[in-house]
């Protein structure tokens, strides 16, 4: 099923993606085996670089990120029944053992998605795949939350959030579109649902008085407690991307659900020296090396597996909901 | 789908009041309590998230704007608040959301009368106009005259006329299978402009009623149109061999609160700070508000 993955440019998407790439290392090597992750080689090539780069404490360079220009990756999670059944049947292709995601990251300042904002014409591929998405992850750079409304970084957040309005606006439309061909077809089909993931990208640059301006405190809830991590990202969200939360929870009127959203932090610690400002690149801290592995960036490695957690039950739900589709538009084609 | 046709002066505000109703919007349908849910479609967003950025960046709307904008969609719905909130999901009532369709009615004075010189091609054009549910009306606040001793004639006489032609030929030339009666609204734009002597003259305070209570808004602001719409205020009471054509209009304040940038140049929209929720114009949200409120009120009884 395709999902994606949007961010503004420099809203650390590539980073997200290197880490992402790390989390799965370790969490999709476990005993368990129930997750599985996996890249095209272009992709691949990108994503381990950048996690090299990092294990070396570099962020990565411009120039890595403009040697792809689609950057995706699938996720894979063992169906439930499969699972109970003997590991040689379960390795068997015809008994198709994961339910997947396919994610494809976009850059919403692209020449691409400007064209369809300025145009409202999904002529080229790249839209079209876009629009098919049931899951969106919608990428918020906090390093541009600033309470001063003069600077550019406000302006360009504005920016921002009328883009991801309209990009959202136009999947719940092509969703509704998708559902009226389906029942004039005679075909059986459930309200449209999109799943929204929103991830807090460089939350650690989040600045205290910003925070305290918001009144909000300066740690992000714990993952178990998701109404309360909610209320502090839709807090966040509220002031910076409105447009965007008003126009998610206003699926609902448009006859397209959206209100299914998870909040995520992403955060990579950087060095600092102590009452001095940094010189250069900021690098990144690893962590010692331990039996279960070293030399990993210190990062929020427990809200990237809530993150790849997040997506098993929506994997093995989505077949469900859009196969009717699938089978619509192939019939069609 | 409840048509709403925004009629006013050159320079009342008609954009700058589409761009706060969806600013209203927005703040209201990403609110806490989430018991207002919003949408605009595709087609609409293109121009209004261009004036939503400029007016929450201190602007208003330039020339290129304006003439962008004709009309937008909104879709609306609400739900009442106290009820368990994980029961909340299930108590979202699709039958109960709002479509509504605002036309701007650019020049009003030029359209209706090449309307009335019986241009066929202005008919057709004005389609969207004449087919309106509801007619909402800006009067420009700063441009509204005091009674004087000579009782000389208001120098809105010519607007008066042409909002006067237009519910005219609104209920003449269009109609629609579900169109009982026709709503006229009132919008007092740049209220917080209105001329001291105009206040006095028409023996009113400076402070309308607040929202809510109907019969004294009605008399406040019947008050200031007397002497300024007088035609119009007649044309809504008529009635056609004794069945009402037009409802009771209700009536609606605006303002926005500008800084002055220097000499010669333009004013800024003042943002304000919102509690802990952001920045925001600085204006008469809850007026803003009841018009919403009041749309979501009327779409029930108009159908087609």
């Amino acid at each position: 099923m395709p999902c994606a993955l949007l961010g503004d440019r420099a809203s650390g998407k590539t980073t997200f993606l290197g880490l992402l790439y790390s989390a799965q290392v370790k969490y999709g090597t476990g005993i368990t085996d129930d997750f599985r992750f996996h890249a095209p080689s272009g992709s691949l090539n990108v994503m381990s670089a950048v996690y090299e780069g990092m294990k070396d404490g570099r962020f990565p360079s411009a120039t890595l990120k403009e040697e792809i220009t689609e950057l995706s990756f699938v996720f894979g999670y063992l169906r439930k029944i499969v699972g109970k059944l003997p590991y040689y049947i379960r390795q068997q292709n015809w008994s198709r053992p994961f339910s997947t995601l396919r994610f494809s990251a976009y850059d919403v300042s692209g020449e691409d998605i400007e064209e369809f904002i300025d145009t409202g014409i999904a002529s080229r591929p790249l839209i079209q795949q876009l629009l098919k998405s049931v899951v969106v992850v919608v990428l918020v750079d906090c390093s541009k939350m600033t309470t001063d409304i003069d600077t550019t970084p406000y302006r360009k957040m504005l920016r921002y959030d009328s883009t991801v309005a309209k990009l959202l606006v136009s999947f719940q439309t092509y969703k509704r579109q998708e559902y009226s061909h389906l029942r004039d077809s005679g075909v059986r089909a459930d309200t449209p649902v999109i799943y929204p993931a929103f991830v807090l990208s460089k939350f650690d640059s989040l600045r205290d008085d910003v925070l305290a301006r918001l009144g909000l405190h300066r740690g992000f809830p714990s993952l178990d407690d998701k109404r309360a991590r909610k209320e502090y990202a839709e807090a966040l969200l509220r002031v910076f991307v409105p447009q965007t939360l008003s126009q998610i929870r206003g699926g609902k009127v448009a006859g397209v659900s959206m209100d299914r959203a998870e909040y995520f932090l992403s955060w990579v610690r950087t060095e600092t020296a102590e009452g001095m400002d940094v010189v250069g690149a900021p690098r990144i801290v690893r962590q010692g090396f331990r039996p279960e592995g070293g030399g990993e960036p210190d990062f929020s490695y427990d809200e990237y597996v809530a993150f790849i957690e997040h997506f098993r039950d929506i994997a093995h739900k989505i077949p469900d909901e859009v196969l009717e589709s699938e089978k619509f538009h192939t019939q069609a084609s | 789908m409840l048509k709403v046709v925004i009629a006013g002066d050159r320079g009342s505000g008609k954009t700058t009041f589409l761009g706060m109703l969806y600013a209203t919007g927005v703040r209201s349908g990403s609110d806490k309590r989430d018991e207002f849910r919003f949408h605009a479609p595709y087609e609409s967003l293109e121009e209004i998230t261009g004036l939503f950025e400029r007016l929450m960046s201190g602007g208003f709307p330039d020339r290129a704007t304006k003439e962008g904008i004709r009309g937008v969609k909104f879709q609306i719905g609400s739900r009442r608040s106290g009820l368990l909130s994980r029961f909340r999901d299930r108590e979202w009532d699709p039958s109960g959301f709002v479509t509504v369709r605002f036309t701007l009615l650019r020049a009003v004075e030029e359209e209706v009368s090449r309307l009335l010189k019986g241009s066929v091609v202005a008919k057709d054009q004005m389609h969207e106009v004449l087919d309106g549910d509801v007619v909402a009306v800006l009067v420009d606040s700063t441009k509204l005259a005091a009674r004087g001793e000579r009782d000389a004639p208001s120098p809105m006489g010519k607007f008066d006329q042409a909002i006067e032609w237009l519910f005219a030929v609104t209920y003449r030339l269009g109609s629609h299978p579900g169109r009982n009666l026709i709503h006229p609204l009132f919008v007092f734009t740049k209220f917080d402009r209105v001329g001291r002597d105009v206040l006095r003259a028409a023996k009113v305070g400076a402070k309308p009623p607040p929202v809510g209570r109907r019969s004294e808004r009605a008399a406040y602001a019947e008050a200031l149109l007397r002497h300024n719409l007088p035609r119009t205020l007649a044309r809504i009471r008529e009635r056609d061999g004794g069945r009402v054509i037009f409802a009771r209009p209700s009536y609606f304040f605006a303002w926005l609160r500008t800084a002055s940038t220097g000499a010669g140049a333009p004013e800024k929209v003042l943002l304000r700070r919102v509690g802990v929720g952001g920045w925001e114009p600085e204006y008469s949200r809850d007026e803003y508000l009841a018009f919403l409120s009041c749309l979501q009120g009327i779409a029930p009884h108009v159908g087609g």
